[in-house]
């Protein structure tokens, strides 16, 4: 503590003003906690609002909202309504962390939704594990973080290691014996990759990842391709694997094509955002790829247990804004329903390490995107039968089912 | 297989890439040669050309032509209104200043894009369909074709207004001989002014050739911009003849660079290219006329 010299110098006139101030304030602050409604527990939401994701990013604010103002529409958890506080950190590391910290920080927060993309996903995480704050993460985990056990961090979406399996399962009932994989330059993209090598080469495929890979910012990919062809012509490569996400997807596939090569491309879940057959025009056509249930919400089974969920949101997001549901969306329906589960079950007894607790039991939640079940050692959530093959037909996502691999 | 097999895609792939840094070069030589200005919102034009073309084919609903027609114009106003706005009330400035600005107009433009147009990136379809068809055994498609027609027509038009119009030599002479220039009656700022209006609509142009083939999203722009710098100098900065010379060298060179080195270190190859050039000759290949004894 720094001693208040000035302290003694003060009048007693300006330390009754300055008493009366100071009591005004607790006052106004304390007065609306006094009626009727009960306080709201508080959600952080750190998500790219700005930059090359602002377009996702507004689909996920506005499911958000629309699934909050639901929450609180029905009297919210034991009466206390969900409050979202919405940070924009702008694709940027730094901008991710003070707003982490800034919500960690707030002693009512409960927990933090975001980012959104892979590459901040660690900054955030070590800060949540510092500061003892649930972390819900839109992306998939990478193996570099899962290696860490954090136990305040969860992720919502379907992890590598699923969607290599479902992939290889793809392949086995297509019939593909040797199989391309062009990576991304990035963790998750490679991890998808080696994953896809080691379930592939069990099941008796011959998986073979390029040398050659590709950044995310990459406008051309001839270069790169124009070293594979030869390899795809010599091995009678059966497929490409992609294991990109966002624009790499179409552009890999228009380059392919106008490089005058038919071989079937499939990829990643990271394929399943409508953008992408825009990009890509006729190239994407019969491109395969397993995705979220969101992505193709008309054309589930009809015993499918989350297949009311996802109508039922699907209309929703129609009423409200004049779009149907989409992977985006469905991870912030997620984030919302599963926030709010934990909440209930914590019966009235909310603090940042009892919600902790209860996110981490979660068992059976249905999702837009499947069935979530965390455990100590499971912080992912979804397992493989939680994706569906998807097919790129007549521009649109069509799901296609491969009797013996659902 | 050796490296070389590879070589007649990657010229034919590099050709492509290489026009357009040509057009981008081409963009930043036409403005310094009338002003001695470096516009580094010249990528941004690029960047504009396609997304204009794309919304009014979407949103308005245009034909294709009509579409890219008026994008051009446009795109034109544009370089019009940056003149008016930013490089001409900055006229009495010192060249660096001017520079802040153009890099200061190229953040505003390509952050107001992505409010107007929306983040994410946006692809035009090609002019004449998209099934490749071999030149020697080499799949080309047909879009390379039209960007590589289009570039030889732009510059044959370049070629003419700066050697054969008056209007081409007064907005070379007010750069080269600014005291000469005014005291032969030419208005120099006029004529900045429409060296602006030049290098926008060619960037622009070059924007709608390789939307079909790349994509275009709102920060595209800033490193075709400084690759078409990077052709510009290394051609010999303020020639026509370099600007060409020297977009071509660094699309080919990237592309091909590819056979013998990762893909990864593509981009670093311009640059690489750049500094060893600026050491061994600082005037460029085909030297400048603004780096000499009379500035330098």
């Amino acid at each position: 503590m720094i001693p208040m010299k000035g302290g003694s110098l003060m009048n007693g006139k300006k330390v009754f003003i300055g008493l009366l101030s100071l009591t005004f304030i607790l006052l106004a602050w304390v007065a609306p906690s006094s009626s009727a409604v009960k306080s709201p527990y508080k959600i952080g939401v750190n998500l790219e609002f700005t930059g090359p994701w602002a377009e996702v990013t507004k689909t996920l604010k506005m499911a958000m909202t629309l699934e909050v103002d639901r929450v609180n529409a029905m009297g919210g958890i034991d009466g206390h309504p969900l409050e979202l506080i919405m940070e924009d950190n702008g694709f940027d590391l730094g901008r991710v962390a003070s707003n982490m910290t800034k919500f960690a920080r707030d002693k009512e927060m409960i927990a933090v939704v975001g980012p959104f993309e892979d590459n901040l996903q660690a900054t955030s995480r070590s800060i949540a594990e510092r500061e003892k704050i649930t972390n819900i993460i839109i992306c998939p985990s990478n193996p570099m973080v899962r290696g860490l056990k954090q136990r305040w961090a969860f992720n919502i979406a379907h992890n590598d290691i699923i969607v290599s399996q479902k992939l290889v399962d793809l392949c086995q009932a297509r019939k593909y014996k040797t199989v391309l994989v062009f990576p991304g330059a990035w963790p998750l993209a490679q991890s998808l990759a080696k994953n896809f090598k080691a379930f592939g080469e069990a099941k008796g495929m011959k998986v073979i990842i390029s040398e050659e890979s590709h950044k995310p910012t990459d406008i051309d990919m001839t270069p790169q391709l124009t070293k594979l062809k030869p390899i795809i012509e010599k091995e009678k490569v059966d497929a490409i694997y992609a294991s990109t996400a966002g624009p790499p997807a179409a552009i890999i596939c228009k380059n392919l094509r106008a490089l005058g090569l038919k071989t079937p491309v499939i990829g990643t879940h990271g394929f399943g955002f409508g953008f992408i057959i825009e990009l890509g025009g006729d190239a994407m056509e019969g491109v395969e790829f397993g995705a979220g249930k969101a992505v193709v919400p008309d054309q589930l089974d009809e015993n499918d247990p989350v297949r009311p969920i996802v109508i039922d949101f699907d209309k929703r997001m129609k009423a409200k804004y004049g779009v149907g549901a989409d992977q985006i969306a469905g991870h912030a329906y997620d984030a919302i329903w599963l926030i709010t589960d934990a909440l209930k079950r914590s019966q009235g007894k909310v603090t940042r390490s009892t919600f902790r607790d209860k996110l981490e039991s979660t068992k059976g939640f249905k999702g837009v995107m499947g069935i979530y079940n965390y455990s100590p050692t499971d912080h992912d959530g979804l397992v493989k039968k939680d994706l569906v093959f998807i097919r790129i037909e007549g521009r649109k996502f069509v799901r296609v089912k491969l009797p013996g691999f659902e | 297989m050796t490296p070389w097999a590879y070589i007649p895609q990657f010229l034919s792939s590099g050709i492509t890439i290489g026009a357009i840094y040509a057009l981008v070069a081409l963009g930043f030589v036409t403005i310094a040669r009338a002003s001695q200005i470096i516009n580094f919102a010249q990528g941004e034009f690029v960047m504009l050309g396609g997304m204009i073309t794309f919304s009014l084919l979407h949103h308005v609903g245009l034909p294709y032509p009509m579409a890219a027609v008026t994008s051009v114009f446009f795109v034109i106003l544009v370089g019009f209104l940056l003149y008016l706005l930013v490089i001409y009330p900055l006229r009495k400035a010192s060249i660096p200043i001017l520079l802040m600005a153009t890099l200061g107009a190229s953040l505003f433009i390509s952050n107001s894009s992505s409010i107007v147009f929306g983040p994410l990136p946006k692809a035009l379809p090609p002019f004449s369909g998209d099934e490749p068809f071999l030149i020697a055994g080499i799949p080309v498609v047909p879009q390379s074709l039209w960007v590589l027609g289009a570039t030889f027509l732009l510059l044959f038009f370049l070629y003419h207004l700066s050697h054969k119009t008056l209007l081409g030599k007064a907005m070379e002479a007010s750069s080269t001989d600014p005291l000469g220039a005014d005291l032969s009656g030419i208005w120099r700022s006029l004529m900045v002014f429409f060296a602006f209006g030049v290098s926008a609509g060619m960037g622009s142009i070059a924007g709608i050739l390789i939307t079909p083939i790349f994509y275009t999203s709102y920060s595209s722009g800033t490193l075709l911009g400084l690759k078409g710098f990077i052709a510009a100098v290394l051609g010999g900065w303020g020639k026509n003849s370099g600007a060409i010379l020297g977009g071509f060298i660094l699309g080919i060179a990237e592309s091909v660079s590819v056979a013998f080195i990762p893909s990864g270190y593509k981009d670093a190859v311009a640059f690489i290219i750049l500094l060893l050039i600026l050491h061994f000759r600082p005037k460029g290949i085909l030297g400048s006329p603004f780096i000499d004894s009379r500035r330098w």
